[in-house]
């Protein structure tokens, strides 16, 4: 499975240093160091309240991280909002807030990156063109597979996996370089994590690297090609997922096994 | 959401044009509202002879468009999640300003107008901008507004006689027709505004699901302050009709506005919560409004209890947005 790790891959993407989270005297992320690389699918995995959400909100601008520096292509970068990371090319779906049930789902992919008319309409009034959005989504969700026709219709209207599969898709519209993942599989049923986890590794072809949040250790082995493991919000092992199983991983998800970090 | 059969990945049957699926869409929300408006009307119909008149609704359209042009820019507040309790006040200092502008500086009424909706828009920005800067909850802010301009009206207006304004003014309050002309090229307007612009259509992002729009890129506190904005705007441009339509400005005007004009915008079918909505829906509720207060008149029924009918009607409409909510 892990066959991006060879030959070309290794080149960092994207690099975090000693990022830290306090809220208050409460230290939810302690100087946690993570590597991605170039073509990789990356799993964090470890118990609830580890920090795993914190991590991936301070690397995307969602929350102020309160140490850390963070590099994009070896080049310090400043990411302080989410509009920061996505301008570096960092895409993220969020758990429970990938999507606005109340709009559809053209609007819900180009929220935020509205396409607006070639004219003076477009340029002074921000007139968007619906046309050309809904084109592109057609042309993304055939690219995918993805067969959702009624991209019109409100965003609640469609099922988990319908509803996941178009967030994912917004990190192929728009994730120049790196998709971040918060447990994608989370609300879904077996059919429909089976087809999300597909379009998970299908974001490589597209030429992303992948981070991925997930509570599920069989997708670690069968999706991933290395995971880092938090726990109560420190940095425990980095392991490519060829040399481990799932009873390792459990044991470093819950201490009882201990180990020198770095793969 | 009744789709639990997991089949994610296939096509919904029959793949239809946009605007079918949108015409569809909006029947489904519309049509409570609709025939309720039928029935309203049928019922005073049937039970006043003279409420069959022409003339009656005329003045049915004619009394609902100064609050309609108000209802349309608390439709786009509200769409976006917001509440604004000001506009009511925001609606006597403008029109308070036009009269001193034209009575007693003199200037050209066209200059009035456009000094007259810039002090609108200035005002509800000025709330907006508070909000996003405290943090203090819309309620509470606009609250505030709610006295504050209306004091702001009273100093304004103290001491002056505002009337008797110039003919090419009074012409936008003439009969029924011009205030209704204004009221739906206002609420075209407003309409094109909602659902064919960037801005406009983030409202509905916004009121939906704030912290998607925010993680999704959407600058937040500048839209919000631009909702209010035209808010207050709509409310000046409303205060300026009526100041045209009585021929004189006093402050105690617009007392009362922000509330019909939600209730308007709640009976239509847009969501006190937020995400859902439309202007066309508030120009239903407003007339709605309007039958039933013209129909009870009509059928000897006190002001008093007009508001008693009014109220309950308000908490019905906000029941039923709840049940749809809840009950999907």
């Amino acid at each position: 499975m892990s066959l991006g790790n060879t030959a070309a891959a290794k080149r960092p993407v994207l690099e975090a240093q000693g990022i830290s989270k306090h809220y208050g005297g409460i230290v939810a992320l302690d100087k946690v160091d993570l590597t991605l690389n170039e073509g990789e699918v990356l799993a964090i995995v470890g118990d609830n309240g580890a920090g795993k959400s914190t991590l991936i909100k301070a690397l995307t601008g969602a929350i102020a991280k309160t140490t850390g520096v963070i590099r994009f292509d070896g080049a310090e970068t400043q990411i302080d909002t989410p509009g920061d990371a996505k301008t570096a090319g960092i895409e993220t779906v969020y758990q429970d807030l990938a999507l606005v049930n109340e709009i559809s789902i053209t609007k819900n992919v180009f929220l935020g990156r509205e396409i607006v008319r070639d004219d003076w309409l477009g340029r002074w009034l921000g007139v968007l063109d619906f046309k050309k959005m809904d084109a592109e989504i057609r042309d993304l969700f055939d690219k995918l597979d993805i067969r959702i026709a009624d991209i019109y219709r409100d965003a609640e209207a469609f099922s988990g996996g319908q509803r996941q599969a178009v967030a994912l898709s917004k990190t192929v519209m728009f994730g120049k370089r790196v998709a971040i993942l918060d447990e994608p599989t989370a609300a879904l049923g077996v059919r429909e994590s089976k087809m999300a986890m597909d379009l998970v590794r299908s974001l490589k072809d597209h030429g992303l690297s992948v981070i991925m949040i997930t509570h599920n250790m069989q997708h670690v082995l069968n999706y991933c090609d290395r995971v880092m493991v938090l726990r109560l919000g420190r940095l425990v092992a980095v392991r490519d997922v060829a040399d481990v199983d799932g009873d390792t991983l459990v044991g470093l998800i819950t201490g009882a096994k201990e180990a020198g970090a770095q793969a | 959401m009744s789709n639990t059969d997991g089949h994610s990945g296939t096509s919904n049957p029959g793949t239809s044009a946009a605007w079918i699926v949108r015409i569809r869409h909006d029947l489904m929300q519309i049509w409570p509202v609709l025939a309720s408006l039928i029935l309203i009307y049928g019922f005073f119909f049937t039970m006043s002879p003279p409420f069959r008149s022409i003339d009656t609704l005329l003045s049915i359209f004619g009394q609902a468009s100064i609050l309609a042009i108000l209802a349309c820019g608390t439709t786009i507040v509200l769409i976006s999640g917001g509440l604004d309790l000001s506009v009511g006040s925001i609606f006597a200092v403008v029109g308070v300003s036009v009269g001193i502008f034209m009575a007693e500086w003199g200037l050209p009424p066209f200059a009035a107008v456009c000094l007259g909706l810039a002090i609108g828009a200035a005002l509800g920005a000025l709330n907006g901008t508070i909000q996003v800067l405290t943090k203090v909850p819309a309620f509470i802010v606009t609250l505030g507004g709610l006295t504050a301009y209306k004091g702001l009206a009273e100093i304004l207006a103290s001491g002056r006689d505002l009337s008797r304004f110039p003919d090419a003014f009074k012409f936008f309050g003439t009969g029924n027709a011009i205030p209704m002309v204004i009221m739906f090229a206002a609420a075209l307007l407003t309409g094109l505004f909602l659902t064919k612009t960037r801005l406009g259509n983030r409202a509905f992002a916004i009121g939906g699901n704030e912290e998607v729009a925010r993680l999704s890129g959407v600058p937040i506190a500048k839209s919000r302050i631009y909702y209010y904005m035209l808010g207050g705007l709509l409310a000046g441009l409303a205060a300026m009709v009526e100041v045209a339509k009585l021929n004189f400005a006093m402050p105690a005007r617009g007392q009362s506005y922000e509330l019909y004009a939600i209730a308007a915008v709640v009976i239509g079918g847009t969501s006190l919560f937020g995400g859902r909505g439309g202007v066309g829906k508030t120009l239903l509720g407003m007339f709605i409004m309007q039958t039933i207060i013209v129909g009870l008149s009509y059928l000897g029924v006190g002001t008093s209890y007009q508001r008693i009918a009014i109220g309950a009607i308000i908490i019905a409409a906000v029941y039923w947005d709840v049940w749809r909510r809840t009950a999907r």
